[in-house]
């Protein structure tokens, strides 16, 4: 009896240091997914695949870092496809949402697939330019809203409009018109 | 995220969503008004960051009280005080009155002569109290004084020349480029170790030493720099074009 108890203590000592040295090495991780992605029914993160702004990218060297919230740094050759993308690799502007496909050899990230964020499609009879844009502002009609983080809304922002940052969209229901066929004229940081 | 959001808005059942896609950068350019708000003059001046604030209110009225670090120029002078502005186009210049009024055509006056990132302080003197700003009174700037920093990480052209002319011990120079590169010539004192090899490198690297780095453009030294800032060593890089020659004598292209 004794014996058994003693044994059921070295399981239980073992399954605990199992689960904490398992625990630490996930939280040791760096994010794979940028945060300002991992939205509801934005993107999913797959394994092999880091999903972020572009930091720098070098054609010499044949490496590219991509920013998750973490650094990555990802080496490729000429086997290394791009998506939406008909320039030099170089030419890729920084900050650019990519999507990196890659393997690991010898500890080390290897891209087979470079994704560029293609341009949101949009419907062109919703889409108003600058003249409008001024005329709306001018007439003082409808709500404006600046969706981009609160940082760059204090930085600058068309006067009058009200911020609701994407991100934070379900928080800020209540800032929208009570009347559902009042205009409201969303912009940005411009096309992504 | 302007489609994302004119979206989500629509399934809740609005009718009459409007995107403006060209964003902020194109009314910036077509030089409309631009607010700015209490709170992001404030994060300038906690975290020194270099900007032009001017007070636009008449001089008596002004220095009763005004925020620090301004300088007063009062809107019926500011047509003719072109020449005291920054060379520097993109400059921050924040401008503020008492209700933004005054400070509305004064944006319209410096946004024509060209500074791009010219706005109001939404809400003006008060505003900016309610904020928890601090007001001075009478301790206005003389005159305007823009020193733009180098971007994080980067070290000055004349740091850099300083260094390279007389490298102190406690510095170490890291040349990133492909050794084929270097045989045109290196830094005298410099360490080559390609880009591509550094993370298996790192044993090669002192870490009780500040790291300066460069490559050719600028561009590999920052990827380096990331790397070597993730490693926690204390590190700078040169970005910009520099062009060595056998002897060591190299010449620094800026962009």
């Amino acid at each position: 009896m004794k014996r058994k108890r003693s044994l059921l203590l070295i399981v239980m000592v073992f399954c605990l240091t199992f689960a904490f040295l398992v625990s630490n090495s996930i939280s040791q991780q760096k994010p794979i997914i940028a945060k300002s992605c991992s939205l509801p029914g934005c993107h999913t993160a797959k394994p092999n695949e880091l999903y972020g702004n572009l930091k720098t990218v070098s054609a010499k060297a044949e490496m590219i870092q991509i920013d998750t919230g973490a650094l990555w740094t990802v080496k490729f050759d000429e086997n290394t496809k791009l998506k939406n993308w008909n320039q030099p690799i170089n030419k890729i502007p920084k900050e650019k949402e990519i999507t990196i496909t890659y393997v690991e050899k010898n500890g080390e990230l290897y891209a087979t697939l470079i994704n560029v964020k293609p341009p949101v499609v949009v419907d062109p009879a919703k889409v108003i330019k600058v003249s409008e844009m001024k005329k709306i502002f001018d007439d003082k009609k409808g709500l404006i809203i600046d969706c981009r983080p609160p940082g760059r809304y204090h930085e600058g922002h068309i006067p009058g409009s009200i911020n609701i940052w994407y991100a934070e969209f379900d928080k800020h229901i209540d800032k929208l018109p009570q009347d559902k066929n009042e205009l409201i004229v969303y912009y940005c940081q411009g096309p992504t | 995220m302007t489609p994302s959001s004119a979206r989500r808005a629509e399934a809740l059942g609005y009718t009459n969503v409007k995107q403006f896609v060209d964003g902020i950068p194109e009314w910036k350019k077509q030089g409309y008004p631009v607010a700015s708000t209490p709170k992001y003059l404030k994060d300038l001046i906690e975290k020194d960051i270099p900007h032009v604030l001017i007070d636009v209110r008449p001089a008596e009225k002004a220095k009763q009280e005004h925020i620090p670090g301004a300088v007063n120029i009062p809107l019926a002078d500011l047509e003719k005080a072109k020449n005291l502005f920054p060379k520097q186009k993109n400059a921050p210049i924040l401008i503020y009155c008492d209700l933004d009024k005054l400070s509305q055509q004064a944006f319209d006056i410096v946004r024509k002569w060209g500074y791009i990132n010219t706005s109001y302080v939404v809400g003006g003197l008060n505003a900016w109290k309610q904020t928890g700003g601090q007001v001075v009174s009478d301790q206005f700037k003389k005159q305007i004084v823009y020193v733009p920093k180098p971007k994080p990480g980067t070290i000055g052209e004349e740091e850099f020349k300083k260094i390279v002319g007389k490298p102190p011990k406690n510095v170490f120079i890291l040349d990133v480029r492909d050794p084929e590169e270097t045989q045109m010539g290196m830094l005298k004192g410099a360490k080559n170790i390609p880009v591509n090899e550094l993370k298996d490198r790192l044993g090669e690297i002192p870490k009780d030493k500040e790291i300066i780095i460069h490559c050719a453009t600028g561009m590999r030294a920052e990827m380096a720099y990331n790397i070597l800032k993730e490693a926690g060593y204390n590190t700078k890089f040169l970005d910009a074009n520099i062009q060595i020659r056998k002897d060591g004598k190299y010449k620094i292209i800026k962009e």
